[in-house]
């Protein structure tokens, strides 16, 4: 059995318009049974917002290349708070790494503010980060519902969010861990209202379950993206949404 | 095997509310209350223009004197502005302190049904000084401002007590309206609730200029 993933960001109707890059950023990297996923989302008002998120899931790739992933080291016995402990680690490289940048542009870090999701998993085991909105839903072998890990952090009113600059970032950073993880999606916030029912923050699975069957389906999706790449371009979703729109999805198969 | 499309779940607009708290006192009788309804007018037709926007805002208002709910919150596809006509006093701080309950309640409706909303928009016509004792109301407001539950914006026609408004507000100074012109005034609010309501996560929303009056300081 293998982890089976791809991840596609696309720009949307407003940064378009007005001729903006792309604010949102993934990335994963699979080696030996364990794959690790990152979704960043540039915050709109910071000046390097595109480069911020890019950094930070390069920042997070780049450490997990470096240390050799074995899933017997990740595994199930690795509790929250040791997670917590790991991932921790991770988010203070990249906080470092962009103050390090900001200094060589002279700006300030503010400029490269960004949402940042990370989920770390195995085949009997899930770990995952969240700092800001964006969601990361997840299937269980043992389950058919699809699980919201965490509600995305929104302060009360909709258009405010925790960033990975923010001063208080690793004290608001939410943390969890499950076990046999089999289906996992990670998104940014441009997907949150047509995927997520609001009033119970239950994910919807017929938005789900489609892109489950279309790894299932699908013998490298990597190569065959066209599924998604559709679906993020579609005039029905930019219809329902004009932010930039992530998706990165995994399935242990 | 065909694939089949992923489907959207229907979640309620993401709500951006104001409320208007105008002043309908004797003083405001004549031309003053007849181009403030033009405004309100305006108001509406601009924002209808904005599919996303006329979904999205939801208007209220507030008269005084005496302290009367005009319009419940609305959203400005349904919205008909009122005719004003101009009455008693100018019970400021009675106004101020009633649009904070209403909001609050509105706040609970939109929390209990799952709706997100933007942060509130308090929006303050006067041409006159408060005839009541405002104190209290002005501590509420300060304090929700402070944590930044709501914007308040103070809007003095010719002959309105600046100073008085000031101490109401402190933290965002009072603007005074050039001549009558409550038309542009509301085609800015109106263009401000259109970028409000289309900003996205943690941005700061530039505001159009304000080129209906003066920001007094």
């Amino acid at each position: 059995m293998v982890w089976k993933a791809v991840a596609r960001s696309r720009v949307g109707r407003i940064h378009q318009s007005q001729k903006l890059p792309c604010q949102d950023h993934c990335g994963y990297h699979i080696s030996n049974d364990v794959i690790v996923g990152v979704v960043a989302d540039g915050a709109g008002s910071a000046k390097y917002s595109d480069e911020g998120s890019k950094l930070a899931v390069k920042t997070v790739l780049d450490c997990f290349k470096t240390i050799n992933l074995e899933p017997g080291k990740l595994s199930c016995s690795r509790s929250e708070e040791e997670t917590r402990e790991l991932l921790t680690k991770i988010v203070e490289k990249v906080i470092r790494q962009l103050q390090q940048t900001a200094e060589e542009k002279h700006c300030h870090i503010n400029d490269f503010a960004c949402t940042l999701l990370v989920l770390i998993a195995t085949p009997d085991w899930l770990g995952a980060m969240q700092v800001g909105d964006g969601f990361i839903v997840v299937r269980s072998q043992s389950s058919e519902d699809y699980q919201l890990l965490f509600t995305p952090d929104k302060g009360e009113f909709v258009n405010e969010t925790t960033f990975i600059t923010s001063t208080h970032a690793l004290e608001e950073m939410q943390v969890k861990v499950m076990s046999s993880p089999r289906f996992i999606a990670a998104a940014t916030d441009g997907l949150e209202k047509v995927a997520i029912r609001f009033i119970d923050w239950k994910p919807f699975s017929p938005f789900f379950k489609p892109f489950e069957e279309y790894l299932q389906e699908t013998g490298d999706p990597e190569e065959e993206d066209q599924y998604l790449l559709e679906f993020l371009d579609s005039e029905r979703l930019n219809a329902r949404t004009d932010d930039d729109k992530t998706l990165l999805l995994c399935l242990w198969e | 095997m065909p694939l089949g499309m992923p489907e959207f779940v229907e979640n309620p607009e993401t709500r951006c509310p104001v409320i208007l708290l105008l002043d309908v006192s004797g003083s405001m009788s004549g031309k003053p209350l007849q181009e403030l309804n033009r405004g309100l007018a305006a108001f509406q037709q601009d924002v209808s223009q904005d599919a996303q926007a006329s979904l999205s805002v939801e208007v209220a208002i507030v008269t005084f004197g005496p302290v009367q709910l005009s319009q419940d919150f609305v959203t400005i596809d349904n919205f008909t502005p009122p005719e004003l006509k101009p009455e008693g006093l100018t019970p400021m701080g009675g106004a101020i302190e009633y649009a904070l309950d209403l909001l609050e309640n509105r706040k609970t409706i939109y929390k209990n049904n799952g709706i997100s909303y933007y942060r509130p928009w308090v929006f303050l016509i006067t041409d006159g000084a408060p005839t009541d004792d405002w104190s209290q109301a002005a501590k509420r407001l300060q304090d929700a401002e402070s944590n930044r539950g709501l914007c308040f914006f103070a809007v003095g026609v010719e002959g309105a007590d600046f100073d008085t408004l000031k101490r109401i507000s402190p933290e965002r100074p009072p603007v005074k309206l050039n001549g009558l012109d409550f038309r542009s005034l509301f085609v800015w609010l109106s263009a401000s609730m259109k970028r409000v309501s289309s900003g996205k996560v943690g941005e700061a929303v530039a505001l159009p200029p304000v080129a209906w009056g003066q920001i007094t300081s």
